[in-house]
């Protein structure tokens, strides 16, 4: 398990933290740039000194400020992906997942770097130096790096961004079972809430330099603590399969029920990809009305109220989070139970390849 | 067709100009007197003693240049404190010091006379008119050079690749040996060559501090210093033998760049 | 290494000396003077009253007589030359280049040696480990210093060369590797000694060692300026230059 205490200076910025990661979990920290995301990898990691913290990894006591511990970097066994992957550019892929390989003999190596690449599918690319690499081999070579002496913590900076919209489905599914494979607990950092809910087993919003909620996606979505958070989570994803349907429209189903049509073309199998705020309530047997396509009947499971706002958690049955005025709500007399019909309009419905 | 205008002929122009002035010194010092009586000339003892030491003297600088300079480089580089930029002026004076100016600093500081001077007479070592007070001067003019290209350099490598490195287990030492120095070497090695030009044409300081003595301390430049007024063409041979050495220096300098050897992944 | 610049320029535009005969009248008149390194204190501060004299500019350049004339070979602009031997002008005349050269003074051929130092004779340079400092082959000082050596015995001659530690390309440079405390010895001329105002102190050779030292001066062949040069010449048999010439210790013309 890992834990991280620290508070320390950055610039304008007054970073305070205290986070928590258990063996085989994920914690995607998620905020904007400037949040001192990356610092808290570099305090775990040993490239930072915070001025107090406490940085404690699987019963060995990496950094305490109070006592004067202060492992550096090159003794604590991470495994840290960064942003732009920082590949050696002089060395060949297999020579870069090499380079951590101190205790093993030479002769094995090579061979150990290339079976690494193999579970990455990169094996015939070992040979090649990194500025010949595509962004999404470039990225899986840097994993493969980070892995290759096993280490106690697993560290990314960023994973995704770096990638285009098309090579990022894949990586992102592919990090996904790299994330579950490992025992070691792993910190993640990202920008992108919908990043941090889809690899991190628990997502911190981090703003300013403190944790402002911490806990599961959709539990960040359904009640956020803030108008902050609630902005930040943004989308909430349904997933399900789709297939082309009728006037033109693509119709997906979702798993575990429901249907849901989209104005924009896919195949096989897709997330649903909903702003809240997009999604109108209302009275379970209304009538349709308007133009909005998509109508998913669900059970309200629980109400936020945040400002003016209010946060509603539905299940149909996959979590659905919509957001409508205070006004509203109480105008439609809602309560936890309460049985509604979620409506949005087909082009609003983003489908992102599974 | 399309007239050119005015500004590119004067472009053009110029190039001309700075072309000819540029290389027709080094062509005539070719042209004036024919390759046999070149190559006679460089036979005779004096002349290939001067190019031995000054080969041997250039070797021991660059050496002594590379090994200190280059972590001295590396520190300024990637740290920076209080009083860095003072420090980085000082490293790159003896660059805009006239050589006479620099034999003089020299003497004054480890001349016979010197602050120094006793110190090092103490320790047994002899630097005027000795072999060692030509590679003293050679270090002292030539260092700059490589210094703040070896700055520049490093100063231009990504630090996450640093950090990299250390996270993957690898101690300061090994990251700034195994990443840090191949990432910067087109500029080290561009340097170096400024360095080893510097140092091979070394003329005022080496004849102020060192003195002038066949085989211990006369030096190519000096070499044709002493032969121009009566022996002009072994003079002509020694500076054709200088020419093609500088000219060798470059080209190496210019492949090593080119990124062949390293499979051109600097072209990114 | 400015003279190796100059003479490549030059050399380069060779041939195409376009004489332009006498100056402008507007122009204001000048004088270049190439004058032996060894008389550098003494023209120096004869120069001024020439200008005045005859309402000119003097431009003056010191340095090994060798270098000098290797510069006027090359086709330098210059209106005198002054050498500290006979040799060189001769030689200059023989080539067209240089009028009929004047002897103007003399000068002593001493062993200088450091203020504080013990040597005190031509034999106690030939002690082994002593550091002598003597002029290049091609420059008139060392010339002489080989002249003289060679009327010695051929042991001692031997032992003398074999403390030879630096071939200096003019007097200039045997005077400052003594001063600076680098060599125990050098051969310069009395004049060179005087100049350094007791830092370093002349010993006198025995009479049949002494080279005779006469300095020469001529008015080149093409010069901007022939008739002010021709007067300068002059002047440094009788004049404000003779006189600040034996002033530093130069003895009078043969």
């Amino acid at each position: 398990m890992l834990r991280v205490e620290a508070a320390t200076e950055l610039g304008p910025l007054q970073l305070d933290i205290d986070v928590a990661v258990q063996p085989g979990e994920c914690v995607a920290l998620a905020g904007p740039s400037g949040a001192g995301k990356t610092s808290v990898l570099k305090v775990t990691a040993g490239l930072l000194r915070p001025d107090r913290g406490r940085v404690q990894a699987n019963g060995e006591v990496w950094l305490d400020t109070a006592r004067g511990v202060d492992v550096p970097a090159e003794r604590r066994r991470c495994g840290y992906v960064f942003q732009h992957y920082a590949l050696f550019p002089h060395l060949t892929a297999w020579q870069n997942v090499a380079y951590p390989l101190r205790e093993i003999p030479r002769r094995q190596r090579r061979p150990r770097a290339v079976e690494l690449l193999e579970r990455f599918g990169l094996a015939e690319r070992s040979s090649a130096r990194p500025h010949t690499l595509s962004g999404g081999e470039r990225q899986r070579v840097a994993l493969a790096r980070a892995l290759a002496r096993r280490p106690e913590v697993l560290l990314l900076d960023e994973p995704l961004s770096a990638l285009d919209t098309r090579t990022r489905a894949e990586a992102a599914r592919e990090l996904g079972s790299v994330l579950r494979e490992t025992e070691a607990p792993a910190l993640l950092v990202t920008h992108d809430f919908a990043e941090a809910a889809q690899l991190g087993d628990r997502v911190g919003i981090i703003d300013a330099g403190q944790v402002v909620q911490l806990g599961t996606p959709s539990e960040l979505a359904a009640s956020p603590h803030s108008a902050f958070v609630a902005d930040f989570t943004g989308a909430v994803v349904l997933t399900g399969t789709a297939r082309a349907g009728a006037e033109g429209l693509t119709d997906v189903e979702l798993d575990g029920g429901g249907m849901v049509r989209s104005t924009q073309p896919a195949e096989g199998p897709v997330a649903v990809s909903l702003y809240p705020w997009e999604i109108a309530i209302e009275a379970a047997d209304g009538e349709r009305h308007g133009s909005a396509q998509n109508r998913l009947v669900g059970e309200v499971i629980s109400l936020t109220t945040v400002g003016n706002r209010v946060r509603l958690r539905l299940a149909v049955p996959q979590p659905l989070a919509a957001e409508i005025t205070l006004a509203s709500a109480e105008r439609l007399d809602l309560r936890a139970g309460a049985t509604v019909t979620a409506t949005w309009k087909a082009t609003a419905t983003r489908l992102l390849a599974g | 067709m399309t007239r050119p205008g005015w500004f590119p002929i004067v472009l053009g122009l110029s190039l001309a100009v700075a072309l000819t002035f540029l290389t027709l010194p080094v062509v005539a010092i070719f042209i004036d007197s024919s390759p046999a009586d070149l190559i006679a000339s460089l036979g005779e003892p004096g002349a290939l003693d001067a190019l031995r030491l000054s080969l041997r003297t250039t070797a021991i600088s660059i050496g002594i240049i590379l090994l200190v300079g280059t972590p001295a480089a590396y520190l300024m580089a990637t740290r920076s404190f209080r009083g860095k930029a003072l420090l980085v002026t000082l490293i790159e004076l003896p660059l805009v010091l006239p050589p006479a100016v620099a034999g003089i600093g020299l003497l004054a500081a480890v001349g016979p006379a010197g602050i120094l001077g006793g110190t090092v007479e103490a320790a047994g070592i002899e630097l005027s008119l000795a072999t060692a007070g030509v590679v003293v001067a050679l270090t002292f003019v030539a260092s700059p050079f490589y210094v703040r290209q070896a700055m520049t350099a490093f100063a231009a490598v990504d630090r996450t690749l640093f950090d990299a490195s250390r996270t993957l287990g690898a101690s300061e030492a090994r990251g700034f040996l195994r990443v840090m120095i191949p990432v910067a070497l087109p500029g080290l090695v561009a340097g170096m060559a400024l360095a080893l030009g510097r140092a091979l044409g070394e003329f005022g300081a080496t004849l102020m501090f060192a003195g002038s003595f066949q085989g211990i301390t006369q030096t190519v430049p000096l070499a044709i210093y002493d032969r121009f007024s009566t022996e002009f063409e072994s003079a002509l041979a020694l500076s054709a033998v200088l020419v093609a050495v500088s000219a060798a220096i470059l080209l190496s300098v210019k492949l090593v760049q080119g990124g062949d050897a390293l499979g051109g992944w600097r072209a990114e | 290494m400015g003279a190796l610049i100059v003479c490549a320029a030059v050399a380069a535009g060779c041939g195409d000396d376009s004489d332009d005969g006498g100056g402008d009248a507007d122009e204001p008149v000048r004088l270049v003077v190439s004058a032996a390194a060894s008389m550098t204190a003494a023209i120096e501060s004869c120069a001024p009253r020439f200008e005045e004299e005859q309402n000119g500019e003097v431009r003056l350049s010191f340095a090994g007589s060798d270098e000098l004339a290797a510069q006027i070979r090359q086709g330098a602009k210059v209106d005198v030359y002054a050498a500290a031997n006979t040799r060189l002008p001769d030689e200059l005349s023989s080539e067209k280049l240089l009028s009929e050269p004047v002897e103007f003074a003399t000068n002593e051929f001493v062993l200088a040696v450091p203020g504080d130092s013990d040597i005190d004779s031509v034999e106690g340079v030939a002690e082994e480990g002593t550091k002598l400092v003597i002029g290049s082959e091609s420059v008139p000082i060392g010339a002489y210093t080989r002249t003289m050596l060679a009327r010695l015995p051929a042991g001692q001659e031997k032992a003398i060369l074999a403390n030879v530690r630096s071939n200096e390309p003019d007097v200039k440079g045997v005077v400052g590797k003594l001063i600076q405390g680098a060599a125990d010895a050098g051969f310069v001329y009395v004049t060179d000694v005087n100049a350094t105002g007791g830092k370093l102190k002349a010993i006198d050779l025995p009479e049949d060692l002494e080279p005779q030292v006469t300095y020469a001066a001529g008015v080149v062949s093409k010069a901007p300026e022939p008739e002010l040069g021709r007067r300068f010449v002059d002047g440094l048999t009788q004049g404000a230059c003779a006189d600040a010439l034996k002033e530093s210790g130069f003895g009078p013309a043969p």
